[in-house]
């Protein structure tokens, strides 16, 4: 039997131990992760220019996606006029960096519409192409659902999508991500129609109709998809402002 | 008084690899299987096996974890206070949960970002624990590595046939290849293949359910293999 | 008002931890047995979580996040210190309970050790902190997985009541029917997947 002076003395060694083992790895690997994290999101807003890029972006390299963000993507964050914010105002929100790709729009979905600003990344080929990626965020069937978007230099046709989801199910919802079949039928489809009014594109379950504005939903999953639908429609809706104005 | 002459016995046995450490390895894998027999550890088994990619992931992760706390619970068996146990158990498997976490965040986010929660359920893993407390309370650190190392491999080896076929038969792939499904990214496209034009991925398999059914066919196979298994209550 | 009581429908029944996600899976299938058991059980899961999830929320909020009181990062001491609060919330409930009702501790009691490693305890804490809820919004969380939990294991526990009497074949008693049981039952419960109560 052990003395409670010895169990004491025991359980404070331990939990130091434990404590400075976990802090020491958790700091040492922290900067790692972070970077980890941000090329993550790097990588998927570049998905949406997927079929634009230079190279091949299903074997493209951490390097090569720093290398296309650092000298070929000019990042705005606009405010819901469409007015930019400076470096500073956005390192005010919270935001180390201040640049669009520091904001975290899954955190702007937390506030009221009024007060959130949105990411814009400006992505130039080298052959002079311009493709606008904005962001979106909304409700997906278990959880949260996000996504970029590329649109064209008419500012009306989709250069690419890519979605992204926290906790879809696998081969359902989760196909929003991963079947890139049916992420390349957003390549073409308009958000405005020829009036110049605003349409989105809409997800319809049994195939789309108007292939200009609609993508065939996907089996099994019309909650995700709907949602697709819904976070398109309200999420570009806020460029709107921004888009009018070049 | 016995008790500590059989134990001092132990500890004056030599570090071999002979009959009786072999069997603490491949105990675990047939007769003694973590999954199909003492059904522990379901929870991750079920969440992590709609891809063989993840199912590997948690498989070396339990792995690791097993062996790790063993070892560490059976150097230290002698100087944790009875009272406390428990918790001590617990605090160290969940260290060891949280370097495997913050390994993977580093180094394989990819892996962190798909298997999210169920790497923090390796916790309550319920094969660590139970292993802990049955065997490396006992035993020195060498054999309780192999008990760990058996523990965890058979643990993982249900998990991965587990993931086989409801990776294969639900989505048609095996560790993200596309085999075979409608269109031209698959090796075989049942659009245009003669033979397997009548194919179709069942979209059941990769839901929670199926997983339950897949483990259940497992051991109505275990058991009608080995019957020795069978509940006769 | 309406936003929690929805937190706690959906997690009892839509997102059920048991038959949704299937946490809790060891017990879930060894307690499962007789009605009587499995009804003690899922009580001391629906109190444990309705205990812990707050103070977990807490622990989450004001210890671990960066806008904390010692505002640093500290979510690396995560899994430690819900695991430490779950084992030593059970540890003070089993004496609390033990102290003042006797006859509740009778039958609750010897459940309670096996609640610490139990995933859907800790699972649900961690699906908290994924979830970014409020304090409320966890209390409902947690109460309404407790009520889930307890409803599906004193269900299959029914049926394998009813299921003893079965002609099984041989390698498929016990064990292997619990398991078809409980997906089965996973599945009526995927019929409710994507109700949401706010726009009813």
């Amino acid at each position: 039997m052990h003395s409670t002076r010895s169990i004491v003395i025991f359980v404070l060694i331990m939990t130091t131990v434990v404590s400075l083992l976990l802090a020491f790895l958790s700091s040492a690997w922290a900067q790692r992760s972070k970077d980890n994290a941000l090329l993550y999101a790097k990588k998927a807003t570049l998905g949406a220019v997927s079929q634009h890029l230079d190279m091949d972006y299903a074997s493209i390299n951490n390097d090569q996606v720093d290398d296309i963000f650092s000298n070929q993507v000019e990042q705005k964050v606009l405010r819901m006029d469409g007015t930019e914010l400076t470096k500073e105002e956005v390192e005010a929100l919270g935001y180390a960096g201040g640049q669009a790709e520091n904001v975290d729009i899954l955190k702007e979905m937390k506030k009221p519409e009024s007060e959130r600003v949105l990411p814009l990344f400006i992505y130039k080929k080298k052959s002079g192409d311009k493709f606008y990626i904005l962001s979106a965020t909304g409700k997906g069937l278990w959880d949260v659902i996000w996504g970029c978007v590329a649109v064209e230099s008419d500012l009306r046709t989709l250069a690419g999508v890519s979605f992204d989801h926290k906790a879809e199910t696998p081969g359902l919802g989760a196909e929003i991500k991963d079947n890139k079949t049916w992420v390349k039928q957003f390549t073409g489809t308009k958000i405005y129609d020829e009036q110049g009014n605003y349409t989105s594109v809409y997800v319809r379950k049994g195939g789309a109709k108007d292939p200009d504005y609609e993508v065939d939903g996907i089996s099994g999953a019309t909650i995700t998809a709907n949602g697709v639908s819904e976070m398109l429609k309200r999420g570009l809706k806020y460029y709107e402002p921004y888009l009018k104005s070049i | 008084m016995a008790e500590t002459q059989v134990l001092e016995k132990k500890v004056a046995t030599p570090i071999s690899f002979g009959k009786k450490e072999r069997a603490l390895i491949t105990d675990p894998l047939n007769d003694n299987n973590p999954i199909t027999v003492q059904v522990l550890g379901i929870c991750s088994a079920l969440a992590v096996t709609t891809g063989m990619k993840n199912a590997a992931v948690m498989a070396v992760a339990v792995v690791f974890v097993c062996v790790g706390s063993n070892v560490i619970t059976s150097a230290l068996r002698k100087a944790i206070p009875s009272q406390v146990r428990m918790i001590v158990q617990l605090v160290i498997i969940a260290t060891l949960v949280t370097v495997v976490e913050l390994t993977l965040k580093a180094y394989a986010f990819e892996s962190y970002k798909q298997l999210s929660v169920f790497i923090g359920l390796i916790i309550t893993n319920c094969i660590v624990m139970g292993r802990l407390e049955a065997f490396a309370m006992a035993n020195r650190p060498y054999e309780s590595a192999l008990d760990g190392l058996g523990n965890g491999i058979g643990y993982g080896i249900i998990l991965l046939i587990v993931a086989f076929f409801r990776e294969l038969l639900g989505k048609g792939e095996l560790f993200g290849m596309k085999l075979i499904g409608a269109g031209d990214i698959y090796a075989i496209n049942t659009e245009t293949s003669d033979i397997f034009g009548w194919y179709v991925s069942n979209g059941l398999m990769v839901q929670f359910p199926s997983a339950m059914f897949v483990i259940a066919v497992l051991i109505w196979a275990h058991r009608a293999w080995n019957p020795k298994l069978v509940d006769i209550s | 008002m309406g936003e929690l009581a929805n937190i706690f429908i959906k997690s009892a029944f839509i997102e059920n931890l048991a038959l949704a996600y299937f946490l809790g899976m060891c017990s879930f299938l060894a307690v499962s047995k007789s009605v009587k058991t499995a009804f003690g059980l899922g009580l001391a899961v629906i109190f444990v979580l309705g205990i812990t999830m707050p103070i977990n929320w807490m622990i989450e909020t004001y210890l671990l996040s960066e806008n904390g009181v010692f505002s640093t990062d500290l979510t690396f001491l995560r899994f430690i210190l819900f695991i430490a609060v779950i084992a030593s919330m059970v540890q003070l409930v089993e004496m609390v309970v033990e102290k003042m009702s006797p006859a509740l501790y009778n039958s609750l009691g010897i459940f309670l050790p096996l609640i610490t490693v139990n995933c859907a305890i800790l699972g649900g804490s961690l699906f908290m902190v994924s979830k970014e809820y409020n304090f409320g919004e966890s209390v409902a969380f947690g109460l309404g997985g407790g009520f889930g939990w307890f409803v599906a294991i004193v269900a299959i526990a029914a049926i394998r009541e009813k299921i003893k009497y079965s002609n099984v074949p041989p390698a498929m008693r016990g064990l292997g029917m619990a398991f078809l049981l409980t997906g089965m039952m996973g599945m009526a419960f995927m019929g409710l997947m994507g109700i949401d109560f706010v726009n009813f």
